[in-house]
């Protein structure tokens, strides 16, 4: 496969005399590169055939199971069906519907509601416990297992358990619990004000296993040099998590963020199972409403027209977030 | 993102299928085939779970008999009991049953949009169908057309602990009967006993539910029609307002509403089966087969009438066989003749009815549980007799609800859009058990102009 560059070098000598002046050593190099590839391109073809050939399966399973429904999906935007008629064009129809629901703009204000909270409670406390855990000396596994237990039980049970846990009165589990500091009792899930931080709070603890691993790995790729320099230069244990820790983590931190956001818009678990919206739709979601629109009112068009909706809001976000934070990432 | 791809999924599958669909309706409605010769095979819900193997067996004997009765007809029965989220989508892919057995709140919203199959020919062609009692036949014709033959049909009454109510020295025998009683004996048995007096259910559309069912315990109505037939929300008026303050005034005043008022139906059966409730409103024919299966004491379950606000009505509806809208015509005549066998005949034919009893009771199954009859009150009193010796409810635990079920006009639910209005009044009466300072006035004119647009929506 080698080919020798001072046999290419000589063959090209007449020519390349002819233009000295004009050539620099760079732009020799170049072209060297480029009849190279000129002469290996039908290798080159076969490998990106066997190649796409490999990838086939992938592209069709993508393809039949999510492409064409998403392309599916934004049709039936356009279109009302009862899925034993022939779906009908009707035009804006949906979209006119959403917009007329006075629920939308409550549901969106929730699910903004949720975001903020989530991200608020969401983002520090999983970096904290991670920061916490890879500082123990002893017990760390027993630490990260405990810290990922709540990941492994089903999210339905998590959330119902939860529910028992959020019991109003005096008898309920967590109500119980802030007895003993003279708080309470809590109406939780049972108040319009407190329903969405209680599940805002469950959304978090279900969550930040992940989180905490994640985090756990990556801190583990951070030289220990670096923090043996900081301490040399007398930092102190903040000082090195703010100059050494956090900088060092920031791609792992701009990633887990962009999905904690669109995880946290698309939550549809524990309202729906907790509270099903109430009380007085204080914690009625986007999600929530799509799925009451087509498997409650069998409304299918309106329901994927506001999930096409809300995957554009999210396409967007993300490509702000993404410009945002650009320079900052690929610093 | 999941639920996306699913709903999409549900397309993906109906374009092609539609096509064929189509071409099969239309070629069959052509050419009706000849009833009774070829074979036809059909799936049908309401086999019993497999856990409860002796049901099971009825069950199949049934079926075994049926198929031998009628050779060109097969059946496959399924245990998966109804599921709407999953309805729609089988219906889509071609593979729903062509027999479905719905509970009580779905036939308005199915007939409307068109999923379940108009039988009245094959229906009229039964033995017994005009015997069936008009008054609950009401919730399964629409414009003339029948849609549905019903199972069991239900009222609301109330529910309560009998225990609980001679703890709090009130007589079990003596269930209240108007909502000031109510309110009374609640706030006896929450002070006497600590429990909650009277139980509330508001989410997944009970909240609705239940302010329909009380709203015409007063003479009210959630929607009504014009002369030019355009459909109008009208329970933004006293009737519905006397419910809400009565709620408010339990909930705040007496506190005999309980803390946890943000629940379903299943949630408050198990209160009151853990013996945490006094009372509450539902159908209780329904509801005590569950509460048994849950540990429930027989002794302790009383069934007294809908309390009343001075109209003498109750809401009503039916458990429902309903046949798939995508049947053709020789599927539609052998599930209307299943539900013939297995539905119908146990309560007219009084032989069938004593054999089910016998095998029932002979299991544990609750046997002569009091219910609305879907026949005539004669049919009803004559299968009464046939089952006597294998009833093993506690009859006089039901009488004041039995005595009132003759009394009581039967009120339907909405005609249209029952679903989204009650998932509409949810919000209204969260409202008032969750937020003491509740505004009633601007909450009833609030969820008034919702329900509007959403009947104005239907309309268009």
């Amino acid at each position: 496969m080698t080919i020798a560059p001072e046999r290419l070098g000589g063959a090209d000598l007449d020519r390349t005399a002819q233009a000295a002046a004009a050539e620099t050593a760079a732009e020799r190099e170049r072209q060297r590169q480029r009849r190279r590839r000129g002469r290996r391109s039908p290798q080159r073809r076969r490998a990106a055939i066997a190649a796409l050939l490999f990838l086939l399966p992938a592209l069709v399973t993508f393809g039949y199971f999510a492409w064409w429904p998403i392309l599916q999906s934004t049709v039936l935007a356009f279109q009302q069906t009862n899925l034993v008629d022939p779906a009908e064009w009707v035009g804006l129809r949906n979209f006119e519907v959403l917009f007329a629901d006075p629920l939308l703009p409550k549901a969106a204000l929730n699910t903004l509601w949720f975001t903020v909270l989530s991200l608020a409670i969401g983002l520090p406390v999983p970096l904290l416990c991670a920061v916490l855990l890879s500082e123990l000396r002893r017990g760390g596994t027993l630490a990260r297992v405990l810290a990922y237990l709540p990941v492994v039980i089903p999210p339905v049970v998590a959330v119902l358990l939860w529910k028992v846990f959020y019991s109003p009165g005096e008898t309920g589990v967590v109500n119980s619990l802030l007895a003993l500091v003279g708080i309470g009792p809590l109406p939780w899930l049972q108040s319009p004000e407190l329903a969405m931080p209680s599940l805002v709070i469950v959304a978090t603890w279900s969550g930040a296993g992940t989180a905490i691993l994640i985090y756990l790995a990556a801190l583990a790729g951070v030289s220990t040099e670096l923090y043996e320099a900081a301490e040399l230069d007398g930092a102190s244990v903040w000082q090195r998590v703010r100059y050494v820790t956090l900088p060092q983590l920031r791609g792992v931190i701009l990633v887990l963020l962009l999905l904690q956001i669109i995880g946290a818009i698309q939550v549809f678990t524990e309202p729906y199972v907790m509270t099903d919206g109430g009380p007085a739709n204080a914690t009625v979601t986007i999600l929530l409403m799509i799925y009451r629109y087509a498997f409650l009112f069998g409304d299918y068009g309106v329901a994927t027209a506001l999930s096409v909706l809300l995957a554009v809001v999210l396409i967007i976000v993300s490509a702000i977030y993404l410009r945002l934070t650009r320079s900052w990432s690929s610093r | 993102m999941h639920r996306r791809t699913r709903s999409a999924l549900a397309a993906l599958v109906v374009l092609p299928l539609l096509a064929g669909t189509v071409a099969c309706t239309s070629g069959s409605s052509d050419a009706p085939t000849e009833a009774g010769d070829e074979p036809v095979t059909i799936t049908i819900m309401g086999k019993p779970a497999a856990t409860n193997t002796a049901a099971v067996e009825l069950f199949e004997r049934q079926v075994a008999e049926f198929e031998e009765a009628n050779p060109n007809i097969t059946i496959e029965a399924s245990d998966v009991p109804w599921d709407a989220k999953t309805f729609a989508t089988r219906l889509a892919g071609g593979n729903a049953p062509t027999l479905l057995r719905v509970p009580l709140t779905e036939p308005p919203a199915l007939i409307e949009r068109g999923q379940v199959a108009d039988i009245s020919d094959v229906a009229a062609e039964l033995e017994s169908f005009d015997d069936l009692n008009p008054r609950v036949m009401q919730f399964l014709e629409r414009d003339g057309a029948v849609y549905g033959i019903p199972e069991k049909s239900y009222a609301f009454g109330l529910v309560y602990n009998r225990d609980l109510f001679e703890q709090a020295g009130l007589d079990p025998d003596s269930p209240p009967e108007t909502w000031d009683e109510v309110r009374e004996y609640a706030a006896q048995i929450a002070e006497t006993t600590g429990k909650t007096g009277f139980g509330e259910i508001t989410t997944n559309n009970s909240g609705g539910w239940h302010l329909t069912g009380y709203d015409y315990t007063h003479g009210g109505r959630i929607i009504e029609q014009d002369a030019s037939g355009n459909w109008t929300a009208a329970f933004n008026d006293d009737d519905a307002r006397e419910v809400l303050e009565l709620w408010k005034a339990m909930r705040w005043e007496d506190d005999s509403l309980g803390d946890n008022v943000l629940g379903k139906q299943e949630d408050l059966v198990a209160e009151f089966t853990a013996g945490n409730v006094g009372m509450w409103v539902s159908a209780p024919p329904d509801v005590y087969p569950n509460y048994i299966a849950a540990g429930g004491d027989p002794d302790a379950f009383g069934a007294g009438p809908m309390p009343q606000g001075g109209a003498d009505s109750t809401l009503a509806g039916a458990t429902v066989l309903m046949v798939n809208a995508q049947a053709t015509e020789a599927e539609k005549e052998a599930a209307v003749k299943w539900i013939d066998w297995r539905a119908l005949r146990p309560n007219y034919d009084l032989e069938v009815a004593a054999e089910t009893a016998e095998a029932s009771a002979a299991d544990g199954l609750p046997v002569g549980v009091p219910v609305a009859p879907i026949f005539s009150d004669e049919a009803y009193a004559a299968y009464r007799d046939a089952i006597d010796e294998f009833v093993n409810v506690p009859v006089d635990n039901f009488a004041p609800y039995v005595a009132s079920l003759g009394a009581f006009e039967y009120v339907p639910e909405p005609e249209v859009a029952s679903q989204e209005i009650y998932a509409a009044l949810d919000p209204l009466v969260q409202a008032v058990l969750t937020d003491p300072n509740a505004d009633i006035d601007a909450l009833l004119a609030d969820a008034e102009s919702r329900v509007n647009a959403i009947l104005a929506q239907h309309a268009s």
